[in-house]
């Protein structure tokens, strides 16, 4: 058993791990660490505790340990979350915490997994601003009430809790995701942006807004409390109106040429 | 695999419309035969006349009605901005569905028991 020396009071916990080691394992089982720790430690720092005096072999993943930079993101009790961000006591139920590695994308090693599939749907959804070629000589002017819309999208830290929470995620690695989506609701919403038409055509294809089961899985796993899920009806509405105005476009086309009939 | 509400819904949506496309078969399979002439109909009929197929009847309605309040769920969700009540509604549709269920199942359960 791990202890540590503090004068907080110590709870004792079994935190039940995934492992796998792609070198030995031929499939990941769970492990169980017995650890005595302080009330209000992190389950971050937990893990850490166990690398240090009982495993030094467990591997995950952190970086900022403040709940930005979305490296540390693990399912925990079955749902995805930050572990530098919750305290031990919060999710071990019965004295007892289940941690596995986020699902639905390869594991590199224990609760390290691979997001290059993630990554791919972001870059896919074109991410950055496509300003206009005229640029203001001083500054952009954006309504306050534009900025609001926009705040949820960019608090996104892009940890890929949503993403690999989405079922539809699990059976069809084609799909944009939730987190790529929110990002294009973010520049079809922003007023500097110049192609959100192009924008709509994307996400409303066969692997984007129309693909979405309405599961609310998104929203439950995001860590910042963000809502993809409105993100993509909204995505919805305006990608229907847009198919809406190409057909008949394309139906006015076809009569375009004729002659006047009297 | 992640499990919600959201998840759930979502299983008891495909597990009820899948049931409701085999019913729908069923369905063509039967009152298909009447063009084989009465007597081929009536032997037909007479198959999905058990009480078993009354058991089935009530789970039809279950996940007719399960099925259709769902999708008023979604509906709602799409047109009203209502992710927030996302548990509530789900709730909501079940408790809707297993309701009218129940309401109907009863005289279901009377008719195959006193005969008709």
């Amino acid at each position: 058993m791990a202890e540590t020396n503090t004068t907080q009071p110590l709870q004792t916990v079994i935190v039940r791990i995934q492992r796998f080691n792609p070198d030995v394992d031929k499939k990941a089982h769970m492990q169980d660490f017995k650890v005595e720790v302080p009330a209000g430690i992190t389950l971050l720092e937990t893990l850490e505790l166990i690398k240090n005096k009982m495993d030094g072999t467990l591997t995950y993943q952190k970086s900022c340990r403040h709940a930005i930079c979305g490296s540390c993101a693990m399912n925990v009790n079955g749902k995805n979350m930050l572990v530098c961000k919750v305290p031990l006591r919060d999710v071990a139920k019965n004295g007892k915490v289940e941690v596995r590695p986020l699902q639905y994308v390869p594991i590199i090693k224990d609760l390290v997994v691979d997001r290059t599939s993630f990554w791919e749907q972001y870059e896919r959804a074109k991410p950055w601003l496509v300003p206009p070629e005229q640029m203001p000589e001083k500054e952009f002017r954006v309504s306050p009430e534009e900025v609001h819309a926009l705040n949820e999208a960019q608090s996104c830290i892009m940890c890929g809790a949503c993403y690999t929470a989405c079922t539809v995620v699990a059976f069809n690695k084609k799909y944009y995701g939730p987190a790529a989506m929110l990002k294009a609701y973010m520049r079809v919403m922003d007023p500097r942006d110049t192609i959100p038409g192009e924008r709509l055509k994307e996400v409303g294809s066969e692997d984007g807004v129309f693909k979405c089961h309405t599961i609310f899985n998104c929203i439950d796993a995001c860590p910042k409390g963000l809502n993809p899920t409105q993100a993509i009806e909204t995505l919805r509405k305006l990608a229907q109106r847009r198919a809406a105005f190409e057909a008949e476009r394309a139906e006015r086309l076809k009569t375009i040429a004729e002659p006047i009939k009297k | 695999m992640y499990k919600n509400t959201g998840f759930i819904s979502f299983v008891l949506r495909r597990f009820t419309g899948v049931f409701l496309v085999i019913y729908l078969a069923m369905h063509m399979f039967v009152i298909g035969s009447v063009n084989l002439g009465p007597a081929a109909f009536d032997a037909r009929l007479a198959l999905v006349q058990t009480n078993v197929f009354k058991i089935l009847e009530i789970g039809l309605l279950a996940a007719v009605v399960y099925h259709a309040f769902d999708g008023v769920r979604l509906l709602m969700v799409h047109y009203f901005h209502l992710t927030n009540q996302r548990q509530s509604l789900f709730y909501a549709a079940f408790a809707i569905a297993a309701l009218l269920t129940v309401a109907g199942g009863i005289p279901i359960i009377l008719f195959a028991i006193n005969g008709g």
